[in-house]
Parts: C-alpha cells; structure tokens; sequence
C-alpha cells in the first residue's frame, strides 16, 4: 500500500511539473490564435488590404521600446480602438536603457510580438531577420495613407538589411507634411538652466554664453540657496547612465560649435574624426575638474542609474544639466504636474571663445526607428491595415489631440482649440493614462506638420494653444525675456548638410566598428569619471591614461564605417 | 566451497536487485534526471556557436559560417582579452571572498545557535536571519545601493557612521572600486548567512550527545567542546559543501555587479556574466558570449573535479 502510494504520488510530480510547461505554452498562443482565427480576404497583397471593423476583434501582441508607461486598462483611447477597430494591443513595453538586452534575446529567440516599435539606431532587429519588408504592401492601391507617407523619403527611409534596400520600420518622428509649425518646443541638447535660477539673477541676456558664466549663474545660486524644498541644492548633474552616455561624452562638440553627429565631428571636406581624445574634449573635462574641486557638481552623477537621475531631477533641487529636452520630459512633465514652473529648465548654449553656437539643428527624420510589423504575426494583412487606418487624418487627431468635444474644440474659423480645464487636464499625468496613449503615440508613424485642414499635429505645436496653455509663470518669463516660444531660446538652425545626423548611420552587428564603439564608450565611462572626481593635480595624468587606453582600440574601424556611411548618403540622398 | 557459491550469486544479482529494490526511488528520479538532461545537457550541442559566426537571421545551426577557433583568440587577446582576463580576476575574487566569508560567518552562527539553550529565543534569531534569503536579488541590490548611498539619497551606513563620529564626511562606498569586493561579500552574507547555518545546525543536532558527556568528564569548558566536538563532527558536511561550492566559484552572481557597477568601479566590478551581457547579448555577438560560457564550464568541471580528488586523498568524504 505504502508503495502504491509513493507511485502514485511520484507520477503525480512528474505531470505536474509537465503541466506547469504547458499552461504557459497555452496561454501564449491564445493572443495570437484570435489573429488566426480572422481569415477574411486571407490574400496576401493581393488586392485589397483586410478591413478592419469593431464586429470582428483582434488582438496585437506590440512591443514599444519608451519611457512612458502602458495606458490604464480603462482607457478610452484603447476602448475607441476596440469599438471601431476591433483592434486590442498587448503591450510589451521596454525602456530605453534595457533595449539592448531585449533584442539580444529576442533575436535568440526568435519568437517575437506581432509589432515591434524600435528605437535601436543599428537596425539590429532588422539584419536579424525580425521585420517583414513592407515594400509590397506600400502601393496606392493596398496601404494608401502609409504609401502617401513615406513616397517623397523611401530612399532615407529604406534600409539595406543584405538583400536590397527595402522599407522595414516606419519612422517614428519628423516625416514633415505642410509648413513645419513645430516651432515652439525645442526638443534637443542644450545645458539646462532652472528658471528659478534666471529669474534669481535678474533675467540676464543668454546670448554669448561661456561655461564659465554658466557655471558661474549656477553657483551664485546654490550659495544663495542651499536647500530647496529641505533637500541639498545640485549645481550640475552629470548624465551618464546605460543608454544615456553621450550626456557625458557629446557636450564638446557643441561647445566647439559643431552639430550634433554623435561621436564624430565632420569637417568641410565631409571627412569624420572622434573627438574623444581631442584638445576640446580635454577643455571640457578639465573645466568640469575644477568645478568639481569647488563642489558644484554631484558626484553620484556616476552611480546613478537613469531612473534615479530622472527621479532626482523631478525633485527641483537639481539647478542644471546637460542632456536632451526629450530624455528628461518625464521629469519636466513631474514638476509641472507637482506645480512647480520655476524649477523648470530653459536651455542655454555655451561655446568656447565666442564661436558661434550650433545646437539646434533642422529635425531629422527618425530613420532606423519605428514601427513595422514582425515576421511572427500570424496575420500581416491585418496588421498593415491596422498601421494604414492610424496613418489616416481621423486617427492621428484622436491619437494626438483626442475626442472631438471632450478632449478640444472646433472653432468658428476650423481650429482646433482647448479650454483651460482641457488644458490642464493634458499636464496630468493620472489623467493622461486614462485619456491617452502615450506609449503608442509615442511610437507610432506621425503626420507631423500640420493636418490637411491647417491645424499643427499636436497642441503643443499649435501656436496660439501652445501660448494659451502656458501657466502664468512661464508667460511671464517669455515676457521678461520678449521671445514668444522655448525655440526662440536657440539658435536659428541653417540647412541640414546631407549626410547629417552620423549618429544615425547603422553599426552592423558583430562589426569591428561596433565593438570600437561600444569600446569607447566604455573607456569614456572608466576614465572620464576619475578625471572629473579627482584632485586637480591629477587630472593630467589621468587624462595621459585616457587617451593612451583609447589608442589601443582599433578606432580606424569605426571612423571608417562613419566615413563610408557619409559617402553613401551623399550619394543616395539627394532627394 | 558453499560459502563462496553463495558469495559470487550475491555479488551479480545485486545490481539488477537492487534497482527492482529502490524502483520506487528511481521512478521518482526520473522526471528531475529528464529535466537535467534536457537543460544542462542538450544545449551543449549550442557549443557549436562558438566555432561560427553566429547570424540570427540565419535559423539554422548548420547553414552559419564557420570560424573555427577565430572567437576564442579574438576573447583571449588583444584589447578584449586584457579585459575578459581582468573580468576572470574578479569573478575569481568576488566568489572567493564570498566563499571564506559566508562559510566562516555560518560555521560560527551555527555553532553559538547550537549552544543557545533558550529554544524560543534560538527559533526567533533563526527566523530573523534566514528571511532574507527570500528576497529577490534585485531588491536586495536596490536595499544595498540605497543604504550606501550619500545621506541625502537615504544612505543609513552613512548616516549612522557619521552620528557616531567615525567618519566627518561621507563616504562614497559605490564609486570607489577597492570597495567593491568587499560590498559584494557583504550583501552575500547579510542574504544568505541565515539560510546557511540551518543545515550545519541540522548536522549539529545528529552529534551524539555521548560524545558531549565524555567531553564533560575529560573536563571541557564550552569551547574546547566546540572545538573538539562540535567542529569535528560536522567536518564532512563542511567538506561536501565546500567542494560543490568551488564547482560555482565562477558564478559570482549576477544581480549585483549588473546594478551596483559603473564606470568608476568596473575596474573591479565587471565578472565574466556582464561581459558575455555587454559585449555578447547587447552587440549581438552570440559567438563570443557562447566562448565564455564554455570556458566557465570547463574550468569549473576542472576546478571541482580537483577538489574531489584532493578530498579523497586526505581521507575525507568525496563527492563522487
């Protein structure tokens, strides 16, 4: 009997544990079985995309690669979706900063969600085999809106993965229609100033700006006010976490008056150099080592992971930084819901010796990111339609500025306008997980621009909705310093060279200049760092190391693969 | 003549019988010995990896380019090979460290628990320092970057040490490096110290308590007894777990080093696991990262096989 029993019970053990691998196995293929299960038309780019409709419900598996969050499961975009789509997304969201692991994996998998949304510069996913090619869906006749969409860029937008230069992924910022009105918020680098700050020292004129008189604004402050709300006051913030290196590599190129190209600078003859191991990088550096020595910038700048750098700047207490005005929006998002304007940034642009800034530039087209469609998704007819149907005018209003009469109003002369509850609605980030995706707008190919009817694509971009929405601190700060929008803060951008952005030029997986790369960034982190922390006296020495450890790595590679990506897109984009 | 008939059947029957005897025990093995075998031993045909040029979107093992040994050189030399052989250094390091100071740090609890005569007061510490194995890694690295924080971000060390007036200035335990080691053992012995000692306690209460009681008469105070006793008693528990021990020594933990280390510290932070992460897994470089794990494999088949042999030599219980 005894026997029986241990038997019985080791037999149980045994199918149990074979029972926990099937339940998982189960509930993964119950997402996309309802997909299957949708046969429609079932014609593969024959003649007509499948239609979608609320009476037949399907759901997508989306992986998004951002810092927002998932919508709450109430919201009422996602509802609208489902009624008039029949379309549920499954979100697998990834933050910026875990991306690269994520992909490493997924391509080790092999199994992937029905779209993927990613941001990774390299198109790893692409020459991993993970997108389909959309080429023959984009005609007039099959996905008109998406053909209308990437028709006038397919060179730029087209990505040569080893088998000729096909449409993978749909950019997800900067496809301009119409008259680019997006010039109210400026969205990249600068060295970020707390108004506070500005107000405090009178409003002094931007122009010319040094690091030395930066710095000096910024530690007039902090003597003046060494706590802020019972917390120490932070003079600087290094940024330097996973993802976000170039907060602590990228700052000389711009103060020696160069665009943004990433780890390069290109000179007139279109030929790239790193700028790493330079005299101007040393200037920064060095400059940085003396401010630290007078204890003005943090020095759990190095330690800290991005989370917390967002989490410490959304305290206020953090005076300035330098970084790009989309990488902090969560934090700047955070004080403005807590009501505190002033502790917002404004950006400056310090250059050496009075050469003329140039950190603004023109926007750039987001190639190499963005959304398509993965060669797991049991149903790819379905799911071009559902990306054709969001790229249509009707959709991207909903998705961007919301429900006709809850979310904004039409106005006698056809522009969309918000009242101030509206408006202080869309600066609540409770509400905004209710009432918008942020996620997949985030995401998702944008008309960009303005709409066929002349309204921007976004309120923010609206002008006389951008103004309106402004809270009173910070019209009057635009007042005390007579410019009418953020973007008046910089400088006026000229035409965008051809080849530019070089930080957008793909890095092929297991290349000799990816590993460079990923080498100098991490000899950057190792070094750059100690230099900035220690004792004046040393930082030579440190710095001698540097550069010494940066010519053991085989830089040739990477230069060279910039150099041949810029003599590509001369030729190729001259449309 | 009999005897040894008798002899010679028992010896051939006694292998087929003895598994007609225990098959209880062995049907119950067989679904664990099933699992093993298909996720420690089938994925070694993955080795192949490490001899191609591994392409993702190629799916087929077969139709990758072959390189023959062109990854382990590119690991072991050059630029990348004075950094994986820095990474061997600290994996090294970190365990080893780890290992000396959990095994002194549980031998010792075990054996002051053990003297506790107070049971309700023995059961309360117990619990007390066995509940953090049941945190996850993550969180306890989290609880260990915050606590080593700057006063203002929430570090109590800091706090507490500068209240008692052993430091004036706070002191930046995660950017230097020769702390590192030492935060990693730390946090490995605050987790695991408790859970530890439960099984040298448990071998402490197989002790026959005749052996106490000679002790006692040969005139022992309580820590000759511990000594002399107590330490001898449990030695093969001890030896049994040290040599399976030193099979993991390459496994310094994961979690740790991937929260806690930056670029001021990689120096001494960075193991072999964040490397196959940072320059395998995020570049795409399968290959490379397959390399290491072979190597991780084979030496630590080495290392405990070593062990075992030196075990039995001096006359101490073997694992095999």
């Amino acid at each position: 009997m005894k026997r029986f029993a241990s038997l019985v019970l080791a037999a149980a053990v045994a199918v149990s544990m074979s029972a926990c691998g099937q339940s998982s196995e189960s509930s993964n293929s119950t997402s996309t079985s309802t997909t299957s299960a949708q046969s429609t038309t079932a014609e593969s780019s024959g003649s007509s995309l499948p239609k979608l409709s609320g009476d037949n419900p399907v759901e997508f598996s989306i992986w998004i690669t951002t810092n927002q969050q998932a919508p709450a499961s109430d919201n009422k975009i996602s509802k609208l979706m489902k009624e008039k789509l029949g379309v549920t997304l499954n979100y697998e969201i990834i933050t910026p900063d875990k991306q690269d692991e994520k992909i490493g994996v997924a391509l080790a998998g092999g199994e992937y969600p029905d779209l993927l949304g990613v941001t990774d510069q390299n198109g790893r996913m692409v020459t991993g085999g993970a997108f389909i090619p959309l080429d023959d869906y984009l005609k007039p006749e099959l996905a008109d809106a998406l053909y209308e969409h990437v028709k006038p860029y397919w060179n730029r937008m087209a990505f040569d993965a080893g088998n000729g230069k096909h449409i993978y992924q749909i950019p997800n910022y900067n496809r301009y229609y119409g008259e680019i009105t997006g010039g109210t918020n400026y969205s990249a680098s600068g060295f970020w100033i707390q108004k506070a700050v500005l107000a405090d020292a009178g409003y002094p004129d931007l122009s010319n700006m040094t690091l030395e008189k930066y710095f000096k604004l910024l530690e007039d402050y902090k003597n003046k006010y060494p706590t802020i709300d019972g917390q120490p006051t932070i003079a600087f913030e290094i940024l330097c976490a996973t993802g976000r290196e170039w907060g602590l590599t990228n700052p000389p190129q711009y103060l020696a008056g160069y665009p943004n190209n990433g780890g390069v600078i290109v000179d007139e003859n279109n030929v790239a150099q790193i700028f790493a191991d330079k005299e101007i990088a040393k200037r920064y550096y060095k400059f940085l080592n003396e401010m630290n020595a007078k204890g003005l910038i943090d020095r759990e700048s190095f330690t800290q992971t991005l989370d917390q750098y967002l989490a410490k700047l959304a305290t206020g207490r953090v005076l300035g930084m330098y970084d790009q005005r989309w990488s902090f929006g969560n934090a700047h998002d955070a004080l403005v819901a807590a009501g505190k304007d002033e502790r917002t940034w404004v950006a400056t642009m310090p250059t050496y010796d009075g050469i003329a800034p140039y950190y603004a530039d023109r926007d750039v087209m987001n190639i190499n990111q963005g959304l398509g469609v993965s060669v797991s998704c049991k149903n790819p007819d379905l799911a071009v339609s559902f990306l054709n149907e969001i790229m249509k005018e009707e959709w991207q209003k909903i998705l961007s500025w919301g429900i006709e009469g809850e979310d904004y109003q039409v106005n006698a002369e056809g522009r969309f306008e918000r009242n101030d509850k509206q408006r202080e609605e869309s600066k609540d980030l409770v509400w905004r997980s209710s009432n918008k995706l942020m996620a997949f707008l985030d995401i998702m190919p944008k008309h960009n621009g303005s709409f066929s009817d002349g309204n921007a694509f976004s309120p923010d971009d609206q002008p006389e909705e951008f103004y309106a929405t402004l809270r009173p601190y910070d019209k009057e700060f635009l007042a005390k310093y007579n410019k009418k929008t953020w973007r008046d803060f910089n400088n006026q951008p000229p035409e965008n060279p051809v080849y530019y952005p070089c930080w957008s030029i793909p890095l092929q997986d297991g290349s000799e200049a990816q590993m460079a790369n990923k080498q100098l960034t991490d000899t950057s982190l190792q070094y750059l760092p100690k230099a900035i922390l220690a004792d004046p006296s040393e930082f030579e020495k440190i710095w001698s190391d540097y550069v010494a450890a940066i010519g053991k790595i085989n830089i040739k590679a990477y230069e060279d693969a910039i150099n041949a990506g810029i003599q590509d897109r001369i030729k190729n984009w001259g449309n | 003549m009999r005897a040894k008939t008798l002899a010679l059947e028992k010896n051939r029957r006694s292998i087929w019988s003895t598994i007609i005897l225990q098959r209880e025990l062995i049907i119950m093995s067989v679904p664990l010995l099933l699992y093993k075998i298909l996720f420690s031993y089938v994925p070694v045909t993955g080795w192949t990896m490490a001899f191609q040029n591994f392409k993702p979107s190629i799916r087929s093992m077969w139709d990758q380019e072959w390189v023959g040994f062109d990854n382990f050189v590119k690991l072991f030399t050059g630029i990348n090979g004075e950094r994986f052989i820095r990474d061997i250094r600290n994996t090294l390091a970190q365990s080893f460290l780890t290992l000396v100071v959990s095994y002194i740090g549980s031998i010792l609890l075990a054996l002051l628990l053990n003297e506790v005569k107070n049971v309700g007061f023995k059961r309360v510490i117990q619990n007390i320092t066995y509940m953090p194995h049941f945190l996850s890694w993550i969180i306890v690295a989290g609880l260990v970057s915050t606590a080593l924080s700057f006063p203002s971000s929430g570090g109590i060390i800091n706090i507490i040490l500068m209240k008692l007036h052993i430091i004036n200035e706070p002191v930046q335990f995660l950017s230097n490096p020769d702390y590192f080691w030492g935060i990693v053992a730390g946090s490995h012995l605050w987790k695991e110290l408790g859970w530890n000692t439960i099984i040298y306690l448990a071998a402490m209460t197989a002790i026959d308590p005749a052996l106490y009681e000679a002790a006692d008469i040969d005139g022992a105070n309580r820590y000759r007894k511990m000594w002399h006793v107590t330490l001898p008693s449990i030695k093969p528990t001890i030896v049994i777990l040290l040599i399976m021990s030193i099979g993991w020594i390459l496994e310094a933990g994961f979690e740790i080093q991937y929260f806690l280390g930056n670029g001021l510290v990689i120096e001494k932070s960075e193991t072999i696991d964040i490397f196959v992460l940072k320059y395998g897994i995020q570049m795409g470089n399968y290959s490379l990262a397959t390399v290491a794990g072979i190597f991780k494999t084979v030496v630590s088949i080495i290392l405990i096989a070593t062990a075992n042999w030196i075990s039995g030599k001096l006359g101490e219980e073997k694992l095999v």
